[in-house]
């Protein structure tokens, strides 16, 4: 097992910090601060394959493995983790479903838009009584013809507000219960699609996270993804990829967090001297960085189990479990090293703050994440495989 | 059209940790990033390639980490990399290293029409590689271009000269180094760093590879020692005057007066004629 970066690893993380700390470092605070979705960041990523990470060359992606995909957003978090979101949320709920899932017709009808970047995806499961759990989807898709006439409201849709192409979690068919779930591509322009009011955020503020409506908004029955019922599964898969996205997202954040804190311990100067040079902030940094660490050979590992082709679902869930707590507690460490100016929106490290609580709750709460990891855990013989 | 980039990978930092014995940049410690004007001169490159057609070819000298700047050319556009990586080739001041580079293109892509380079770079500022590597190659040359247009095998340049705009014309082959004026190097394609690595394509060659001879390459055939380095921020050192203004403005008077002096003798020498 390799666990030092390869070369093309490094290389990757090296070019996309550039071009996040040329094009997104300058406006990250504003963005926040403005709740503003940055179009001009997104008309830069396009040519240069951020829609399509791992989205096969010859429909217009790059071709990248999972780890270099956790490296992208790890990158883009680090800097903008709204931004990294929209991305993140984008290639692995919405796009990676498609590619998986959809048919051949369904990928050369749907897939470039995504890849290309001139659609964004959302994915659209929680309601307002469904949402760790899944089963509980109330959004109604009754066919009428060729159609599936749609009807429902979706809550906290991640992209929600600039969403092209939106993965909507219905039942068609409410007789049964959970089996029912099917999943349909909605395009905006459908007439009955409807954005609600953008929410106000703790964090993650730039991305424009709102509610979807569905009035009697009829969808081809072609955009079904999947066989009718086979949502669940859908969902879960999806899911498994998604929360290595977040799981990136945590790790970028925190590794904002650390940087900030040791650049901060080294000029601020208290007592006549740097307080990087007492114990207790010595001790805070430490973990910090032990913590991150920690953090991404946890997630690089789930990534490679991806990449090789084995089942990597617990893993995932252990590597977004820990890194959002990472982040988390990390964010926290470096707003206490920053003192009082750490709590003010002068500095990077309040929005790293507010921006890290929301990785515990989205893609699956630590709670569900403890739940999958348990199911794993428990579905296996008790003495531990050789790995 | 034939074309060869030479690139030199830098230190990130700008505030470089050395060795204070031998006077060398302790590069280790440093993250390496392509020299910026390098990446102008790479992005000219590509951008008369896309016009012209061609083959493009970057050439490097370091050691191994090195390849991460080929891989980054390779993944932006260039077609072949070469890494000129062998401890011999160490300490190189400005003369060896064009010599060794001189040898390197001959190697590998004798037949080039154009060799471009960076104006200078960010760890050792000299500019002297690519004046020193025409010499060597015996090459027409213009040095510090912003501005560069091809109509058959005849280049015209604009470049900057002690505050002047200069139009040269030159006949290939020929040799430039480029500003960081103009070409804006364009960003790195995801798609394009794994097709880089798929190629797996930097070729690394050593000295005798390409056929220098070992007494002018590296240190041995450097004909400049480095005697000292230091860095003119370590000299600076900040004082302040307390008290009331006055005292203060009567203190730096007598502290510093003579260095004042003379500048406020030139204010009012220049207040003078301009009244006279």
């Amino acid at each position: 097992m390799e666990l030092n970066p390869c070369l093309k690893h490094k290389v990757l993380r090296k070019s996309v910090r550039e071009f996040a700390e040329g094009v997104l470092g300058p406006i990250a605070a504003e963005i926040d601060h403005q709740a503003r979705f940055p179009w001009e960041v997104v008309e830069a990523m396009r040519p240069l394959q951020y829609f399509g990470i791992q989205a096969p060359p010859e429909l217009g992606g790059a071709g990248l493995d999972t780890i270099s995909y956790a490296i992208v957003i790890e990158e883009l978090s680090r800097v903008s983790a709204g931004v990294g979101l929209c991305v993140s949320v984008h290639n692995s709920v919405a796009l990676y479903p498609l590619l998986r899932f959809g048919s051949p017709e369904q990928i050369q009808r749907l897939a470039p838009d995504l890849i290309a970047g001139r659609r964004i995806g959302a994915f659209c499961l929680t309601e307002a009584n469904a949402g760790s759990d899944a089963s509980g989807v109330e959004t109604m898709a009754v066919r009428q013809g060729g159609d599936y006439v749609v009807s429902g409201t979706k809550i906290f849709v991640t992209n929600g507000g600039v969403c092209g192409l939106a993965l909507m979690f219905v039942v068609t068919d409410p007789g049964a219960k959970q089996a029912a779930a099917s999943v349909l591509m909605v395009e905006k322009e459908r007439p009955g699609f409807l954005v609600g009011e953008i929410e106000e955020l703790a964090g993650m503020r730039c991305n424009p996270v709102s509610s979807i409506f569905l009035e009697d908004c009829r969808v081809p029955a072609a955009n079904l993804l999947g066989r009718p019922g086979f949502g669940l599964k859908i969902g879960l898969t999806a899911l498994d990829t998604g929360r290595l996205g977040i799981a990136a997202q945590a790790l970028g954040i925190a590794q904002a967090a650390l940087e900030a804190g040791l650049r901060y311990a080294k000029e601020r100067q208290q007592f006549g001297r740097a307080i990087a040079s007492f114990q207790t902030i010595q001790n805070y940094l430490a973990d910090m960085a032990t913590e991150v660490e920690a953090g991404r050979l946890l997630l690089y590992r789930a990534c490679a189990l991806k990449d090789s082709g084995q089942a990597f679902g617990t893993q995932a869930a252990m590597a977004k479990l820990f890194c959002s707590r990472v982040a988390r507690e990390v964010t926290n460490l470096a707003v206490q090293i920053h003192g009082g100016c750490g709590y003010s929106k002068e500095y990077e490290v309040e929005r790293l703050y507010r921006d890290a609580k929301v990785t515990e709750i989205y893609e699956g709460t630590s709670e569900i994440q403890r739940l999958v990891i348990a199911r794993g855990l428990l579905a296996q013989p008790a003495v531990g495989r050789a790995v | 059209m034939n074309i060869v980039v030479c690139l030199k990978q830098v230190p990130m930092v700008s505030e470089l940790p050395w060795d204070s014995k031998t006077g060398r940049l302790k590069r280790g410690q440093a993250e390496g990033m392509m020299n910026p004007a390098c990446k102008h001169a790479l992005e000219a490159g590509l951008r008369l390639k896309q016009a012209q057609g061609g083959r493009l070819t970057v050439l490097s000298m370091g050691p191994p980490e090195a390849q991460e700047v080929l891989y980054e050319a390779l993944a932006l556009g260039a077609d072949q990399a070469v890494l000129l990586c062998d401890p011999r080739l160490a300490g190189a001041d400005t003369l060896a290293t064009s010599y060794t580079l001189a040898r390197a293109i001959q190697a590998v892509t004798p037949d080039f029409d154009l060799a471009l380079l960076g104006c200078h770079t960010t760890d050792s500022e000299t500019g002297q590689v690519g004046p020193q590597l025409a010499e060597e190659l015996d090459l027409p040359a213009a040095f510090n271009v912003e501005h560069l247009q091809l109509a058959g095998r005849t280049l015209t340049v604009r470049r900057v000269s002690d505050g002047f705009l200069e139009t040269l014309e030159l006949d290939l082959p020929a040799l430039l180094t480029i500003t960081t004026q103009e070409f804006t190097p364009r960003e790195t394609p995801l798609g394009g760093l794994e097709r880089a690595f798929a190629q797996g394509a930097v070729r690394m060659l050593d000295a005798l590879a390409i056929g220098a001879d070992l007494e002018l390459v590296g240190e041995k055939g450097s004909a400049g020692r480095m005697l000292r380095v230091y860095s003119p921020a370590a000299q600076k050192k900040g004082v302040l005057l307390t008290g009331a203004v006055k005292k203060s403005v009567q203190e730096l008077l007598e502290r510093y007066g003579d260095r004042l002096g003379g500048l406020i003798g030139q204010d009012l020498a220049s207040e003078e004629e301009g009244h006279g």
